[in-house]
C-alpha cells in the first residue's frame, strides 16, 4: 500500500504551511527520517522527514500554501501504482502541481491507462457541470436572493465576491464553493493588489515569516504598553565575565555579556514572577519557570529561540544552550519546539553600537527588556566624577498584565544583580 | 491476537468483569441455560452459576426495575432486555427512575446499571422485533447511549459502560453478532463520548451508526473509484456525543451525511445534523444529507424489508447528491 504523506501539523495553531521545495524527486529512493522537503510555517522553515520508506512516487504539490492534513506526496514500492490522485481542489495560492499534460504521458503501461481513464472520469465530470453553467447563467433570478451554500457565502464574503455575478453549478443552480473559488482566480489577482510597481522598485513578497512578524507585531501594537529605563554599572558583570571565560574549559561555549544577562533575568523573574507572564486576554498567567526569548536577526527577518528553564541552568549551560539554537535559527534549522514556550524575551542590539532602544512586545508574553551598548561614561562616584562602563535597559511592559511599580522592583533587581552579582545567588 | 465475533466480544467483556469483580452480575429472560436468545450469555451460567447470571420472568419492567434496585445498593447489574422492542416495557424503569435517581437524590444515589439490547433488520423479523429506537433514549437527560458497530468496540465499550456510575443503554445490532476482527489479548476500556474514525477522506463526512457504519464503509470504497474521497465516523456513544470529532471532520470535507438503520424521521442522525449546521454553518457546501429507514413499521416480506431499511447504495447516492453527482 503506498503511503500518503500529508502537511503535518508541527505546532498548536498552525492551519497551514508553504511548501518551499522538494529535496527528493519523483522517482527517489526515501528512507524513513531523511529530509524529505522544505516547509515555511508561521514561525520558521524546517526540513520536514519522510514518516514512510520506498519511493518518491508522486509529488502532488510541489510547492506554495497548503492546508494541514493535505496529502502533499505518494510514497510506495517502486512501481506501484498511485491509487487516487489526491484532491487538488483547494491547494492554495495556485503554485500547486501543474495538471497532467496528457500528450506527454507514457503510452502502454496499464497503470498508466487507469490513472489516466480516472482523470479522464473526473474531467468528464467537471464538463458536466460547466455545461450545467452554460444553461444557467447568473442565478441572481430568485426573489432576489442568490442560492448558495454557506460556504460559498463565506469565501465570497471574505474574498470581496459579489455572488450575484457568480455562476452556480450546484443542485439547482446553487454557487458552491467551486464556483466561487473558479470565479476569483478567473477575475486575477489584480483586482485586489496595488498597482503594478514602477520600474527600478524591487517588489518582495512576504514570505510567510514577514507575514507574521507584520501580524504578530500589528497585534502587539494595539497592547497598551509603557516603558521604563534603568542604566546599569557594569563594571563588576564585566570583571565576572572575564573571569569565567578565564575559567571556561577547553572547547566549551564562551560566556557573553548577554548570558549574564540571561540568567540575571532569570533570577530576577523568579522573584518578580507577576513579570514572567502571559496574558491571554481573559487571564493572566504567571509562570513557574524562566524560559526566555532570545531575538536573533537572520537572513530574512527574525526568530525568538527560547531557552527553557534558566533559573535552573549554569551560565555555562545556558551559553551552551544560546549558541546550539541561536546556530540553528541562524542557518535555517530552527525547530517549532525551539520556538514555542517563552515566557520573557530578551532583544540587545548593543553590538550596533545602539546606546538605547524600545523593543515592541511580544505577545503574548507580558515584558521584554531591550538592551544597549555598554559605553564608558563619566560619572558620579562618592561625590567625584569617574569613568564607569554604563549600559542602559528599557522594559516594555503590557499594562494590562503589568503595573508600573510592578516593573520597576523586577528591573531594579536585574540592576541591583548585575552590578552585585552575588545577589542573584 | 485472538479473533473474536462481535456475540463472543460481547461475552468477552461480561465475563472478563465478572471474573474480576463480584458486584457484576447478568440478568435477562433465558440468558441462563438457554444463552440468550441471541446466544451471547451462552457458557456463562457453567462458569459463574445461577446467581451471578440470573434467568428472569417475562416482564421487562420487573426485570428492569431489580436490575435498577441492585444498582442502587452498590451491584454494576448488567440487564439484557431480549429485543429494543421490549425496551417499551421497561420505559417507565428506565426513563422515570434510572434515569433521575442520580439527579433527585442531590447525588446521593448513583444507578450504574447497564442494560444490553438488540435490533435491527435483515433477517425478516417483522415489525415488532426489529426497531431501532436509539433516538427515544438519547432524549431523556440522566442516561446514556452506547451503539458499537465492530467486536472491539463493542468489547471496550460495554466494560466502561458497567463501569459509569450512570444508567447506560447498550445498542447491539443483530447483524453484527457474526462479524469477526482481531481484538487485543488485553480488553482496552474504550471511553464513553469518542468517535472513531474508520477512514480518512478529503470530500465528504459519513457519520454513521451501527450497522450502517459498515454499509458506509463499502460506499466509501465504491466512492473511491469515482474520485470522490469520503471520511467514515462512528460516534459509538450517542450520548454524551463526541461533537468535537464531528464538527472538526465536517468543517475539513465540507459536506456531512449522517447515517442509521433508525427511521429518518425524527431519528439520531436529526440531532447530529442540528449539531453540525450550527457549529460547521460557514464551512458547509451543501445541505446534510440523511440516511435512514423510510417512515413505515417494518415489513415481514424479506424484499419489502429490503427496500424500506437503507443500504450500501442509499449511502452512496446520498455522498453522490453532497457532491453534486448523480449516481449511475
Amino acid at each position: 500500500m503506498p503511503t500518503e504523506i500529508k502537511l503535518p501539523r508541527l505546532g498548536q495553531g498552525m492551519e497551514s504551511g508553504t511548501i518551499v521545495k522538494w529535496l527528493k524527486s519523483e522517482g527517489d529512493k526515501v528512507e524513513k527520517g531523511e529530509p524529505l522537503y522544505e516547509l515555511d510555517t508561521d514561525k520558521v522553515t524546517q526540513e520536514v522527514e519522510a514518516d514512510a520508506s520506498g519511493v518518491l512516487l508522486k509529488i502532488a504539490i510541489s510547492s506554495g500554501e497548503v492546508e494541514v492534513g493535505k496529502t502533499i506526496a505518494v510514497i510506495g514500492e517502486q512501481g506501484e501504482e498511485v491509487a487516487a490522485e489526491p484532491e487538488q481542489k483547494d491547494s492554495g495560492d495556485g503554485d500547486s502541481a501543474q495538471p497532467v499534460d496528457e500528450d506527454a504521458q507514457e503510452e502502454g503501461s496499464p497503470a498508466r491507462a487507469r490513472e489516466h481513464d480516472r482523470e479522464e472520469g473526473r474531467r468528464a465530470s467537471s464538463r458536466m457541470s460547466e455545461q450545467v453553467t452554460e444553461i444557467r447563467q447568473p442565478s441572481g433570478d430568485n426573489g432576489g436572493r442568490v442560492k448558495a451554500s454557506p460556504l460559498a457565502r463565506r469565501i465570497a464574503r471574505e474574498r470581496g465576491i459579489d455572488l450575484s455575478a457568480v455562476a452556480g453549478t450546484g443542485p439547482e443552480g446553487r454557487v458552491v464553493a467551486e464556483d466561487v473559488e473558479r470565479s476569483a482566480a478567473s477575475a486575477g489577482p489584480g483586482q485586489l493588489t496595488a498597482p503594478a510597481a514602477a520600474e527600478g522598485v524591487e517588489v518582495q513578497q512576504l514570505s510567510s515569516m514577514r507575514k507574521t512578524i507584520a501580524r504578530r507585531l500589528t497585534e502587539a501594537w494595539r497592547a497598551p504598553v509603557f516603558q521604563l529605563g534603568i542604566t546599569v554599572d557594569m563594571g563588576r558583570a564585566l570583571a565576572l565575565r572575564e573571569r569565567l571565560v578565564e575559567l571556561n574549559a577547553d572547547g566549551n561555549v564562551k560566556p557573553t555579556i548577554s548570558d549574564l544577562l540571561t540568567k540575571v533575568c532569570a533570577a530576577a523573574l523568579m522573584r518578580h514572577r507577576a513579570v514572567n507572564a502571559l496574558y491571554t486576554g481573559d487571564a493572566v498567567e504567571l509562570h513557574p519557570t524562566a524560559n526566555i526569548g532570545i531575538a536573533v536577526a537572520v537572513p530574512n527577518g527574525l526568530v525568538v529561540p527560547v531557552i527553557p528553564g534558566c533559573e535552573r541552568k549554569s551560565i555555562a549551560e545556558i551559553a551552551a544552550t544560546r549558541a546550539a539554537v541561536v546556530d540553528r535559527a541562524r542557518t535555517g534549522k530552527v525547530q517549532q519546539a525551539d520556538l514555542d514556550g517563552g515566557t520573557f524575551t530578551i532583544s540587545n542590539l548593543g553590538m550596533y553600537g545602539i546606546e538605547r532602544f524600545v523593543a515592541v512586545l511580544n505577545p503574548p508574553q507580558a515584558a521584554i527588556l531591550a538592551v544597549g551598548s555598554i559605553e564608558d561614561r563619566i560619572v558620579a562616584v562618592d561625590g567625584q566624577p569617574a569613568v564607569r562602563p554604563r549600559m542602559e535597559l528599557t522594559l516594555t511592559c503590557d499594562h494590562r498584565a503589568i503595573d508600573g511599580a510592578t516593573g520597576a522592583e523586577f528591573l531594579r533587581d536585574v540592576k541591583a544583580f548585575l552590578e552585585e552579582p552575588g545577589l542573584a545567588l | 491476537m485472538p479473533e473474536l465475533s462481535y456475540r463472543e466480544a460481547v461475552r468477552d467483556a461480561l465475563s472478563r468483569a465478572m471474573r474480576e469483580d463480584e458486584d457484576v452480575f447478568i440478568m435477562g429472560e433465558d440468558i441462563a441455560e438457554m444463552g440468550g436468545s441471541m446466544g451471547v450469555t451462552q457458557g456463562m451460567v457453567d462458569e459463574f452459576g445461577p446467581e451471578r447470571v440470573r434467568n428472569t420472568p417475562i416482564s421487562e419492567m420487573a426485570l428492569a426495575g431489580t436490575a435498577i434496585g441492585a444498582a442502587m445498593q452498590g451491584m454494576r447489574p448488567v440487564a439484557e432486555i431480549m429485543y429494543e422492542d421490549f425496551l417499551t416495557l421497561a420505559t417507565e424503569q428506565i426513563v422515570n427512575q434510572a434515569a433521575k435517581h442520580r439527579y433527585m437524590s442531590g447525588g446521593q444515589l448513583t444507578v450504574p446499571v447497564t442494560f444490553r439490547t438488540q435490533g435491527g433488520a435483515g433477517w425478516s423479523p417483522g415489525a415488532q422485533h426489529a426497531q431501532q429506537l436509539e433516538s427515544w433514549f438519547v432524549h431523556i437527560p440522566g442516561l446514556k447511549v452506547v451503539f458499537a458497530s465492530t467486536p472491539t468496540d463493542v468489547r471496550g465499550l460495554l466494560w466502561s459502560s458497567i463501569y459509569d456510575d450512570n444508567p447506560v443503554i447498550f445498542f447491539e445490532h443483530r447483524t453484527l453478532y457474526g462479524l469477526k476482527e482481531d481484538v487485543p489479548d488485553e480488553l482496552e476500556p474504550i471511553p464513553l463520548g469518542k468517535a472513531r474514525t474508520h477512514r480518512q477522506g478529503e470530500d465528504v463526512t459519513v457519520i454513521a451508526t451501527g450497522r450502517l457504519v459498515h454499509e458506509a464503509l463499502a460506499a466509501a470504497e465504491e466512492a473511491e473509484q469515482e474520485g470522490v474521497s469520503v471520511e467514515v465516523v462512528d460516534p459509538r456513544t450517542l450520548q454524551p456525543l463526541d461533537e468535537d470529532a464531528l464538527i472538526s471532520s465536517v468543517k475539513k470535507t465540507n459536506r456531512c451525511v449522517v447515517a442509521h438503520e433508525a427511521v429518518t424521521r425524527g431519528g439520531f442522525g436529526a440531532e447530529v445534523a442540528a449539531v453540525i449546521q450550527y457549529s460547521a454553518f460557514d464551512w458547509l457546501d451543501a445541505p446534510i444529507e440523511r440516511v435512514g429507514a423510510k417512515f413505515s413499521p417494518l415489513p415481514f416480506a424479506p424484499v419489502m424489508e429490503e427496500f424500506v431499511v437503507p443500504h450500501q447504495a442509499d449511502v452512496l447516492d446520498a455522498i453522490y447528491r453532497t457532491v453534486g453527482r448523480n449516481a449511475n
